[in-house]
């Protein structure tokens, strides 16, 4: 029905679409230049990558949609893991430790929130000073060892990330999930108009009548949840968690959301654009692994790519003005 | 006695050093389209945010169907029935027609245990209301970014007159609308008065509220300093009230 509307909302206007060409296209790409990379062991291995970091994209890019960031994520995901660890270690059972280390990463996230709300600071910086606060006091508490070694054997471990057929890992499982989840209510429920409405102007949001606050406190509580997911699930892969864990991933998983077309300004972007700059991070992570590249072209793809984007959005933007 | 609509009494407002809102006494009867009007700086939009719960009093009272109410939150102002087209605060540009109309009331359907939003009623909704209002869009699935700023305004109206229950507020509504678009917009607010609405209708075009107001309130630098019923006076005393502060008759 109303085919003259649709034809006004092309996907191919949109931001997500041009990252689904780049998604193809480096796929097509690594596929000619690596061999043995067109297979499931690859598909693997890159949602190895992508579940970890795409639990924490998630999180940041809704909270970009609402127009805020994140950067203590990657403070948050180490700290949270180092909960997990140490209460293990102290020989309290899983099924209460890794809730706890959960509630724990969610508590953080709802701090900077706080911080956010009540004081009007920008979330670039206040989470910029959570960032440095809680790493600097994993340093302080992790001391001249710099690793957590966790010794013990855990279901929960298990059922979060552990290899199932094929090196299909639990994870990826739990990342299908969540996208689902976070899709559906950003694109399809009032809470995800809110979100929406809230990033692209605050203050028109309030007039309306949305509950601005609670919907920005919410989200910044979610992200804080997702990286301290992310954590227990690196930390049941590596089975042990060190003081510089998750460092620079806020700034992966910012690309990652801005790859794929998630506005630094708030307001616009979708979920599963950010899932598809997931991917794509994930793809070059892999691929160079797989063509046998040397670990630093790594950032330096990742940067190329985001650069990319930001100009292929603009133009976008531009041209539907 | 009978209490009008909407009494707000002794209202004060202060911006820093700035008093925007002197004791203010203004009122809105049942059925009645108010006019707002006063230079620019004078506090119209201060006073009916303070309606809407924008911003609280200093001090003062607000009556509301003859109770006196505290309005917290614009959101507690849509539950008492006021809708308002705010001078600047008006739609989210990014964002599609439907979606900007039905923000904050979007009708749901269930979906086993979850609630999604009825996107089909949405725009079914948003293209008829503005279909019957004889504005003209193309698609109710368009971002409001690509319309011009009288469809804007056009959009925004229509959405306050459809969820408009009891008090509709127009802060300047014309001053973005072409000739033919602000006559449409003096219709609709007759339209709705004989729907059983009451308007607030803020302007600085005094032949605008002059036409369709029954009476008219003038701010003057944060203080109300005059209100009549429009059959009282004549459009050049309301001028002479507004330029100098007198009703140049006297
Ligand atoms: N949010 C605000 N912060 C500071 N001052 C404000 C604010 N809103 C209005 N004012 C001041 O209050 C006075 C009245 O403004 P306003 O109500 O917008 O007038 P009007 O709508 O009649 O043009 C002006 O001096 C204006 O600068
Ligand atoms: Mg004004």
């Amino acid at each position: 029905m109303n085919k003259k509307w649709i034809g006004r909302n092309k996907f191919g206007r949109k931001p997500e679409f041009g990252a689904l060409v780049a998604f193809l296209t480096i796929g097509v790409g690594f596929s000619l230049a690596a061999k043995g990379f067109f297979s499931l062991a690859t598909l693997a291995s890159v949602l190895t990558v992508v579940a970890e970091l795409g639990i924490v994209t998630l999180g940041i890019s809704i909270l970009m949609i609402t127009g805020e960031f994140d950067l203590s994520v990657g403070s948050n995901l180490a700290i949270s893991s180092i909960v997990a660890g140490r209460l293990l270690q102290q020989g309290l059972i899983d099924i209460i430790a890794i809730p706890i280390a959960l509630l724990f990463g969610t508590s953080l996230g709802i701090i900077n929130g706080l911080i956010v709300v009540k004081t009007n600071i920008p979330s670039f910086i206040a989470t910029l000073g959570t960032m440095m606060f809680w790493r600097g006091i994993i340093l302080a508490l992790t001391g001249g060892h710099p690793t957590i070694p966790y010794f013990g054997h855990s279901l929960i471990f298990q059922i979060l990330n552990s290899r199932t057929i094929l090196d299909f890992r639990t994870s990826a499982f739990w990342f299908v999930g969540l996208c689902l989840i976070a899709h559906g209510v950003i694109s399809r429920t009032a809470y995800g108009n809110w979100v929406y409405a809230i990033g692209g102007n605050r203050e028109i949001a309030y007039t309306l009548g949305l509950p601005v606050n609670k919907v920005r406190l919410f989200n910044f509580a979610f992200c804080g949840m997702m990286a301290a997911l992310a954590g227990l699930m690196q930390l049941a892969r590596f089975q042990s968690v060190d003081a510089l864990r998750g460092q620079g991933l806020e700034l992966e998983a910012i690309a990652a959301s801005v790859i794929g077309g998630v506005s630094l300004r708030g307001g616009l972007g979708s979920v599963y654009g950010a899932i598809l700059g997931v991917l794509i991070v994930g793809l070059v992570r892999t691929g160079l692994l797989m063509a046998k590249a040397p670990p630093y072209w790594y950032q330096a793809f990742v940067g190329l790519i985001l650069i990319i984007a930001m100009i292929v959005n603009r133009r976008i933007q531009a041209s539907q003005q | 006695m009978a209490f009008p609509l909407v009494k707000m009494v002794n209202i004060s407002k202060s911006f820093g050093t700035v008093q925007a809102l002197n004791q203010v006494d203004f009122e809105v009867d049942y059925k009645e389209v108010m006019g707002l009007v006063g230079d620019n700086g004078a506090g119209k939009s201060t006073l009916i945010k303070i309606l809407t719960g924008v911003f609280q009093p200093d001090s003062g009272e607000i009556f509301f169907e003859g109770k006196k109410v505290r309005i917290r939150s614009p959101k507690e102002a849509r539950e008492l029935g006021i809708e308002t087209v705010y001078q600047d605060l008006a739609l989210l540009p990014l964002m599609s027609l439907a979606r900007n109309f039905f923000l904050g009331k979007e009708p749901v359907k269930r979906l086993g245990p979850v609630k999604i939003l009825d996107c089909q009623k949405m725009k079914e909704i948003t293209s008829q209301v503005l279909q019957d209002l004889q504005i003209s869009i193309r698609s109710p699935e368009e971002p409001i970014a690509i319309l011009s700023g009288g469809e804007r305004q056009s959009v925004a109206i229509g959405r306050a007159l459809y969820f408009g229950a009891k008090l509709l507020i127009l802060d300047e509504p014309t001053s973005a609308l072409s000739v033919r678009e602000t006559n449409r917009v003096l219709d609709y607010i007759l339209a709705s008065k004989e729907k059983g609405l009451s308007i607030i209708f803020i302007t600085h075009n005094i032949s605008h509220v002059y036409s369709v107001a029954d009476r008219i309130t003038i701010l003057d630098r944060g203080k109300r300093v005059a209100q009549f019923y429009k059959n009282e006076v004549s459009v050049e005393e309301v001028i002479g009230f507004i330029r100098f502060g007198y009703k140049g008759a006297e």
